[in-house]
């Protein structure tokens, strides 16, 4: 049959389907392939193409139809199915060229358009947590983690709970470390600025009893003059766990285990006695530095071990005045300062730095995992 | 505080390496914060850390007892400290023939040993002493002051040398002050005294100010021929109210502040006297006067072993064990069964109960070898107080709208930064300004009541260093609420959320124009979207507000049905200039106390699957036609299939009269059941024209 013909045997086409002996339908495949062939780029080519082949009046496709009428009858079944088969072959690559040539023009629009992917991108705009609240988060996220609720007290307290309670006696010099900002408002118990969170302790086991487990992050203020290294108002957290049998292993534990997540695993502490008035036995704590993991450098000395946090056994005094037994119920309590994790975690050089409101210090620390000072 | 440890050494049956020292030291929880290596000194110098709590520790003798003890291996016999003087001590005439003492006041002045030496010439210090004394940064004077020194950094009981030919009658007299009484201390300072503190006085006025400082007057010189020297044990509460009254802080005070070692009196005397005698010659007076006070109780504790062992955690501990570590610190002391009884040393003032007992058990064991476990498991944690969980939402939300979250000091000068807020202080319920007894800063003494000059005063610090457009807020307390008891500390705080926006609200080297400012509805979104998790916006009611610190007409209250939540507005000219503000700076303030602290619960709402059909009515108004009012009224309208309605524009200017405004209204209609035809829209959007001329005269 006619599509076995091979297209290199065909004569030149001409503008017209003519009865010679070439057959007219392959010739109009073979003008079709040989139009494209040459080349057609242009949507104005591509219409001119169209309009040869397909065009209503004139085109190549409709005339050869036409030329059915002038077959003797028994050639034009065969021709009719033969012109049928072209028309579709011709409409599909038709087709398929509009498609491509659809495709070039997009493709030269968006190159014309095309973006500078280096040129910054515009990213929606957020702020910052100031980096107190970022670790004061996260600790509070590892106490969640291990079954501690989140307790809030005053700034402003009186005596009684942040000494008295505490196992301050008046005019000890315990006291002396404090240095405390007294308010000027009569009071049967003096006013002052928290020196310390540890008064929420005291709230808190009066105001639910034993047992219990919680931490106490808050601000605090000392009459430090301001420099580098101390400011009047500072943060800290401290931990408390009352309950049936609680000891300095729990104490031990728990810090440990507090300091490996906060400062990751292989973080190990060290318990030296020392004395606060609300905890018996007292104990210091020092972590390994996280500088040279204990091997001595500028940062911790020379010694391998930082000073980070305070800690002991509930004074039975206090649990007694705080309305608990304390035969029946013993509690370890642990805490240190917020703005010094910070600056550890963070290692920047000034403590001024955290009260300043300069968004180059703000915008430092957000999204980011806290740092890992090795 | 200093030690040098070859004077250490001396107490010590077998003194440690200088590493092995500090070690026990440690252990003991006296850390020895840094080592100074002085070959120049006669060995390491240490410095020790010692708590308040710990007086006994603040002499050579006191570490030494503590190495000995953390140990085990025991003290030298005597030392350089010779047996404590008896009523046979000393040669010639019986000192009670010459001198003598009063305790007028028996409860605060327990014991007062004295002795005195006579004939002794002005002669320096010997080698040792001095060199010991330069060792630890004590100056040298002359024999018989360094000898005093001497044996309080040796054995810790602080001493006084007066020159006896001084005291009329040798009369000694220890008294309260009496009113309008002076004294001249060794610094030269004339101190007025009150009748509460204690003086040593001969027979007419006081000479020394008791266990603080010396007198000038009766102070050894280089003419000084008999020397009486005085050791005494003070009421530490007396002592500190003097010295604190007075600004004064002393060796001598430091230590009896704390609490010194009433049975040291003997044996620091003879200590002084020794080395006195030795370089400045001359001879002591027979027999020690030893005239006591309200007499110090023996003091008594028990140990139980269960106690022990809860307390540590350590159930390996044995009764041996804490009855030998109790031992080495020098508590005698008897095992019961499974107690222990102790009889508790002078020295340890700061032990008393059986819970002392157990660190001091667990110091000789050492903590680093207790075990280590974690609290059985417990029911999960939870934020205690409902406002935090407000708070940590309001900061979240002020981060997702791009705020940097700020901490500012609390100390302001209320006249000066807060008086331009005061009507918002007002409506925040604050009262008069709380101020500290004793600020940092004069100017800065008042506790403040509001966030905003904080916000303001951190917005200028960026403006100077080249960041004019800073968005930033703040979570605190203010203080001084009018309805707050002052028996009750918290009922005096008051919760904040305040930001501050200044300059562009967005900048990127895209947007054309490049930027554009901060304005008042972006301060007003922001308080709306932060307050949306507990405050439904359309429960917001926004009412003008006027007041100095923000710019007239561009202010407003936030209310809700409790009362004012807040303020907000354009920073005032005066307040701006103040801090070099760029003009678009905005503060906003609210009250967290008043935001509820139940969270609105999200429920899903049905939709239409209809597509909408938007119309715009454009109208022009008086400028005083609120929107608040018109959009109650576009809502009061039965408009059938209205969805909603928003502004889609404002505009003044050409075209519009000058006092009105024109407004443009889109509205959206979509029924739930079909879609809507425009002539439907189209006839309802004619019907709301006709009424909003009608209602408002609105001209479109």
């Amino acid at each position: 049959m006619s599509d076995k013909q091979d297209p290199g045997d065909s004569p030149p086409v001409s503008p017209l389907p003519s009865a010679g002996p070439s057959d007219p339908v392959a010739s109009v495949l073979e003008r079709l392939r040989a139009a494209i062939a040459g080349g057609v780029t242009s949507r104005a080519e591509f219409e001119r193409l169209k309009g040869q082949f397909l065009g209503r009046e004139k085109g190549l496709v409709p005339t050869l139809f036409a030329g059915v009428r002038d077959l003797p009858p028994a050639e034009r079944a065969g021709f009719g199915a033969r012109a049928n088969a072209a028309k579709r072959e011709i409409e599909e690559t038709i087709g398929r060229l509009s498609q491509e040539i659809s495709r070039r023009e997009s493709e030269t629009r968006e190159r014309a358009a095309a973006v500078d992917v280096t040129l910054p991108g515009r990213r929606p705009r957020t702020g910052a947590h100031h980096p107190l609240t970022i670790v004061r988060r996260r600790i509070e996220e590892i106490f969640l983690r291990m079954g501690y609720s989140i307790a809030d007290g005053p700034e402003l307290e009186n005596d009684f709970y942040n000494f008295e309670a505490l196992n301050f006696p008046p005019e000890h010099p315990a006291r002396d470390a404090q240095d405390t900002f007294f308010v000027e408002r009569p009071a049967k118990s003096p006013l002052l600025l928290r020196t310390h969170t540890s008064p929420v302790q005291v709230r808190e086991m009066r105001l639910r009893g034993a047992p219990l487990r919680m931490i106490m992050p808050g601000r605090v203020y000392r009459k430090d003059e301001v420099d580098a290294t101390h400011s009047p108002i500072f943060h800290q957290v401290e931990a408390l766990v009352v309950d049936r049998g609680i000891s300095m292993a729990d104490l031990k534990g728990t810090v440990e285990t507090f300091l490996s997540e906060l400062f990751g695993p292989g973080t190990r502490a060290r318990f030296i006695p020392t004395f606060f008035p609300f905890v018996e036995p007292g104990a210091d704590i020092h972590m390994s530095c996280i500088f040279c993991k204990g091997a001595g450098c500028a940062k911790c000395k020379g010694s391998g071990w930082i000073e980070i946090m305070g800690a002991g056994c509930v004074h039975p005094s206090v649990l007694a005045g705080s309305g608990i037994d304390p035969e029946t119920y013993t509690g370890f309590a642990f805490g240190g300062g917020i703005d010094r994790l910070a600056l550890l975690l963070y290692g920047f050089p000034d403590l001024r730095l955290l009260f300043e409101g300069d968004e180059r210090f703000l915008a430092q620390y957000s999204g980011k995992l806290l740092g890992d000072p090795s | 505080m200093k030690f040098a440890l070859e004077w250490i050494d001396e107490f010590l049956a077998s003194p440690p390496p200088a590493d092995r020292a500090r070690a026990l030291l440690d252990q003991a929880g006296l850390p020895v914060e840094s080592v100074e290596d002085g070959a120049a000194r006669g060995g390491p110098v240490f410095d020790v850390e010692i708590t308040p709590n710990r007086p006994d520790a603040m002499s050579h003798r006191g570490l030494a007892k503590e190495i000995a003890a953390m140990s085990g291996t025991g003290l030298a016999a005597g030392g350089d400290v010779p047996a404590a003087p008896g009523a046979g001590a000393g040669g010639g005439e019986p000192v009670e023939s010459s001198a003598s003492v009063t305790i007028e006041v028996p409860r605060l002045c327990r014991r007062f040993g004295a002795l005195l030496l006579r004939g002794i010439s002005d002669a320096p210090a010997s080698e040792r002493v001095r060199a010991r004394l330069a060792a630890i940064g004590a100056k040298s004077i002359n024999a018989a002051v360094d000898a005093t020194n001497y044996a309080l950094w040796g054995i810790g009981q602080p001493l006084h040398a007066f020159d006896f030919d001084k005291l009329p009658g040798g009369v000694v007299v220890v008294r309260k002050a009496r009113r309008g009484e002076k004294l001249v201390t060794l610094d030269g300072v004339e101190r007025r005294l009150e009748p509460s503190d204690v003086v040593v006085a001969d027979a007419h006025r006081p000479i020394s100010l008791a266990g603080i400082m010396g007198g000038l007057e009766t102070a050894v010189t280089e003419k000084t021929r008999h020397v009486l020297l005085e050791a005494a044990w003070w009421d530490p509460a007396a002592i500190r109210r003097t010295a604190r009254r007075l600004a004064m802080h002393t060796d001598a005070s430091h230590r009896f502040e704390r609490g010194a070692d009433i049975a040291a009196i003997p044996e620091a005397l003879s200590l002084a006297a020794n080395r006195i005698l030795e370089s400045a010659g001359g001879a002591l007076a027979r027999g020690l006067l030893d005239v006591r006070g309200t007499p110090v109780k023996a003091r008594r504790a028990v140990l139980r072993l269960d106690r022990l062992r809860i307390l540590s955690g350590d159930a390996g501990l044995t009764i041996e064990f804490a009855r030998d570590a109790l031992a080495r610190l020098g508590f005698q002391p008897k095992v019961r069964g499974r107690r222990i009884s102790v009889e508790i040393p002078s020295a340890r003032l700061d032990v008393s109960i059986e819970d002392d007992l157990v660190e001091e058990v667990l110091r000789v064991y050492g903590y680093d070898r207790l075990p280590s476990r974690l609290p059985p498991a417990t029911v999960p944690g939870r934020h205690l107080e409902p406002r935090r969980i407000v708070e940590e939402s309001l900061s979240d939300g002020a981060v997702a709208a791009g705020l940097y979250e700020t901490i500012g000091y609390p100390f302001v000068d209320r006249a000066v930064s807060e008086r331009p807020f005061a009507l918002w202080l007002e409506a925040a319920g604050m009262g008069e300004p709380l101020t500290l007894a004793n600020p940092l800063d004069e100017n800065r003494a008042a506790l403040r009541a509001t966030l905003l000059p904080g916000l303001l005063d951190a917005l200028s610090a960026n403006a100077r260093h080249g960041r004019p457009d800073a968005a930033l807020f703040e979570v605190g307390r203010a203080f001084g609420r009018k309805d707050g008891d002052p028996e009750d500390p918290p009922s005096l705080e008051s919760r904040r959320f305040a930001f501050a926006l200044t300059g562009a609200a967005r900048t990127h080297w895209s947007a054309q124009p490049s930027g554009r400012s901060f304005d008042f509805y972006d301060a007003k979104g922001l308080i709306e979207r932060v307050l949306e998790p507990w405050i439904a916006p359309e429960d917001l009611v926004w009412k003008p507000a006027e007041m100095e610190g923000f710019a007239r007409g561009a202010a407003a209250w936030v209310e809700t049905a409790v009362g004012v939540l807040g303020v907000v507005g354009l920073v005032s000219a005066t307040e701006r200039e103040k801090r070099s503000l760029p003009e678009a700076a905005f503060v906003g303030e609210l009250l967290v106390d008043r935001i509820p602290t139940l969270p609105r619960q999200a429920r899903f709402a049905p939709y239409s699957s209809f597509p909408p059909i938007d119309a715009d009515l454009s109208f022009s108004h008086p400028r005083e036609l609120s929107w608040e009012e018109l959009a109650a009224f576009l809502s009061g309208r039965d408009l059938s299939a209205l969805e909603s309605f928003r502004v889609a524009d404002r505009y003044e200017g050409p075209g519009v009269p000058a006092g009105r405004t024109k407004t443009t209204v889109r509205l959206t209609f979509r029924s739930k059941e079909r879609t809507l035809s425009q002539e439907e829209v189209n006839r309802e959007t004619d019907r709301l024209a006709a009424a909003l001329r009608e209602q408002f005269g609105v001209v479109f």
